[in-house]
């Protein structure tokens, strides 16, 4: 699996986790950019074959030229799961702000 | 679980409300459950592969992956899936996804479903054979045991068909 959250891995038994640092949608790489989408997959291919136990992670090392705060992967609209759980995303943030303020 | 020195940021791309409120979801110590495992075989050039997304990617000649359902009820998901035939480009597809941003997919499948990068990595020896049917679900199952029965099943009998020994998901 090719993921941009490799964390998840600490949830669900995944076999093999190839994390990129990229935004959600475009795990590949950018439109049009056959060259990278390449460089992507064949390292995504040598971890197969190098893989040698159940849950193992490759980090991969490509960057994402865009400023993350800049990069658009989120819908148009809100999803609907996110509106119905607003509040409570809103208490996990401010859990973890209170968390940060007093390290 | 073996780990290398760690390098990415997962959470990179995701606004602080989001981040917090899905690092709630993910357990602070290593998975110990049961992961399920096959060794590869053979050399990659010997292999033969499928890719599977959860993108929401149809043929525009099928059905699309309902979002107006999920609109009306938050935690429902679209539990069909799609086969994708390998010579597809986003010229023949639609996608639909309430939690991404879907125009990229549009204007480049290869994006999330290398079905062009792997066709040629096929023609160069690099793969063995790239498999007759990409498949795509719809990623958003919140808690859904009947998305294994609708979807999952049928996938892997379709994979199983077609003789396919290793499988790329890429997650939405």
């Amino acid at each position: 699996m090719i993921t941009p959250t490799y964390e998840f891995h600490r949830a669900v038994g995944i076999p093999r986790s190839a994390a990129i640092e990229y935004p959600y949608g475009r795990p590949l790489g950018q439109v049009g950019d056959k060259k990278g989408q390449r460089e992507v997959l064949l390292q995504v291919l040598s971890f197969l074959e190098k893989a040698k136990k159940p849950g193992e992670v490759m980090f991969l090392p490509f960057r994402w030229p865009e400023d993350p705060k800049k990069t658009v992967w989120q819908p148009p609209e809100m999803s609907p799961l996110i509106k119905f759980y607003l509040e409570e995303i809103k208490q996990a943030r401010q859990k973890e702000s209170e968390k940060e303020k007093n390290k | 679980m073996t780990r290398e020195e760690k390098t990415v940021d997962g959470f990179r791309f995701l606004p602080p409300g989001l981040k917090a409120w899905i690092r709630t979801f993910i357990p602070e110590e290593d998975f110990n459950g049961y992961i399920p495992w096959t060794p590869l075989s053979k050399p990659l050039s010997q292999t033969i592969f499928s890719l599977v997304t959860s993108a929401g990617i149809s043929l525009k000649t099928d059905p699309p992956f309902d979002m107006e359902r999920e609109k009306r009820e938050a935690v429902w998901g679209d539990r069909s899936f799609r086969a994708i035939p390998k010579q597809t480009t986003e010229k023949e597809i639609d996608v639909n996804h309430l939690h991404i941003n879907t125009d990229y997919i549009k204007r480049d499948i290869n994006v999330i479903l290398p079905l062009g990068r792997m066709a040629e990595l096929e023609s160069e020896g690099i793969i063995g054979r790239l498999a007759p049917n990409a498949y795509s679900f719809y990623g958003f199952q919140w808690n859904s045991a009947d998305f294994l029965n609708e979807a999952i099943e049928p996938i892997s009998r379709g994979m199983k068909a077609e003789g396919v020994e290793a499988v790329l998901l890429t997650p939405a």
